[in-house]
């Protein structure tokens, strides 16, 4: 009740920042739409493959605006307050993730509606993508959670965006690994975006010979790692802001 | 009843002690001035009292309830307006009662909102964004919302610190009609402020509670003129 309570918060406070919904949400589809008008040679901005590198966009400045609200949160007095109410700690991570699963869902419909306005064929698997970024989103929504924690709010800002510049070049949503040479690509796959981005492929293609073992172990292993990273930051940052 | 007793609370950052071995007791219902001089240690302890840090050593009993065992259960009994403003800025005045009567799980939220806006005279700013208000009314606000829970122990941590002599005195009226009703702590630069307001003042200077006292008991003791004296002359030791 009080991490839903907490959440609900943080939607409003996310939501009412228009700058926030225009990257998050505008940008993106604006650049579905002019990568479209250019017809561009080569599967990579076919609307299949361009669509979840859009979504993976979009996650890269929810990591930021997550940052931004996080290390705001902390610069006033606000978590003074929450950290004297019997909120536990888990309550103020979950408040944070639940709160952007809605501007998720959002993202993802508008996304899709946009794309199939563009000519992509609606089918089963575009529910079942959105349902799987669901969960790829976690990744991205704890890296926000981690940066907020350890940064300052102006900080914030600038950490997003190495975020965002992380995963348009290290992605693949633009330009596939092999073009970029043995070192660049190995980067790649240590990272965890061109992993995020295959399994949101595989799903919305239906073909799940796209998403390799090594993709869900990079995916899977930075989400947990990030994640209780962020759980350890947090509740350490919490007290000692407060010092 | 003692509502707060605190025995032997020390507080250590690294090489630098914060609170030195403190031990007082305050009565159920009693407003507790904390005075000092800035780095004396009163919002550290009131940090402490509050369950925001951890003391290095020393016990802390709220309503008889152990601080290090029961911490969650004294949570849901005390409340704290910090020396800064504390609301969500992009909520209306509304929504941050609402949000704050949702974390404390309020049964009766409308009826509480109510009343306090009512307190507060809220009303004409209610559906306004809280980054929006003047310093005057988002320290209204924010104390408040301290008082969302019915809390049977209040921290007031600087509360009228940057406000004009107005909206100061305003806010020393609705302090003094809680008095007898909550036990509160109150933390203050203003001389006269911990004397209008408090039953009983405590003097940390270095970490260490040097006095505790009535005004009036302050004053004789040190000899002083009043009581911004007797504070000088207890703070520095009478090196002032």
């Amino acid at each position: 009740m009080r991490m839903i309570c907490f959440a609900k918060r943080n939607f409003m406070e996310l939501t009412r920042d228009v700058l926030s919904l225009v990257f998050e949400i505008a940008l993106p589809i604006f650049l579905l739409f002019i990568f479209q008008q250019i017809k561009i040679p080569g599967d990579t901005f076919k609307l299949v493959n361009f669509t979840p590198g859009i979504i993976i966009f979009g996650f890269a400045f929810i990591t930021l605006f997550t940052s931004t609200l996080v290390a705001k949160d902390r610069s006033t007095s606000l978590l003074i307050r929450l950290g004297t109410s019997p909120m536990k700690p888990r309550d103020y991570i979950l408040g944070y993730i639940l709160s952007l699963i809605p501007i998720i869902i959002i993202q993802n419909v508008l996304f899709f509606a946009a794309a199939i306005l563009l000519g992509l064929n609606f089918s089963v698997s575009i529910i079942w993508t959105i349902l799987i970024s669901i969960i790829v989103s976690i990744l991205f929504i704890a890296m926000g959670i981690l940066i907020g924690s350890l940064v300052t709010e102006k900080a914030s800002g600038g950490v997003g965006s190495i975020v965002v510049q992380l995963v348009v070049f290290t992605s693949g949503m633009y330009f596939s690994r092999e073009l970029v040479g043995a070192f660049f690509a190995k980067v790649c796959e240590i990272l965890p975006f061109e992993s995020s981005l295959n399994i949101i492929k595989g799903f919305l293609n239906n073909d799940f010979s796209l998403i390799s073992l090594r993709n869900i172990i990079v995916f899977s292993l930075w989400t947990i790692i990030i994640l209780i990273i962020s759980i350890i930051v947090f509740k350490k940052k919490m007290v000692s802001d407060n010092k | 009843m003692n509502a707060i007793e605190v025995r032997d609370l020390t507080k250590r950052f690294k090489d630098k002690i914060a609170v030195n071995n403190v031990s007082f007791k305050i009565k159920e219902g009693e407003l507790f001035a904390l005075l000092g001089t800035n780095g004396a240690g009163k919002t550290t302890t009131i940090k402490m009292l509050s369950g925001l840090i951890l003391p290095t050593s020393g016990e802390i009993l709220i309503n008889n309830m152990d601080m290090k065992k029961d911490v969650f259960k004294i949570k849901e009994i005390l409340n704290v307006s910090p020396q800064e403003t504390a609301i969500a800025p992009n909520l209306t005045v509304l929504e941050n009662l609402k949000f704050m009567a949702g974390i404390y799980q309020i049964e009766s939220k409308d009826k509480k909102i109510k009343e306090l806006v009512d307190i507060f005279k809220l009303n004409e700013i209610l559906n306004k964004r809280a980054k929006t208000l003047s310093g005057g009314w988002q320290r209204r606000l924010s104390i408040a919302i301290s008082l969302i829970n019915d809390p049977k122990i209040l921290f007031l941590d600087e509360p009228t610190l940057g406000l004009d002599v107005i909206a100061r005195k305003e806010l020393w009226k609705i302090i003094n009609s809680l008095k007898g009703k909550i036990t509160i702590i109150l933390t203050t630069h203003y001389m006269e402020e911990a004397e209008a307001l408090s039953d009983r003042i405590g003097i940390m200077s270095n970490g260490v509670m040097v006095d505790i006292g009535t005004s009036e008991e302050l004053i004789k003791k040190t000899k002083a003129k009043n009581f911004e004296d007797a504070f000088v002359a207890i703070a520095t030791g009478g090196e002032l």
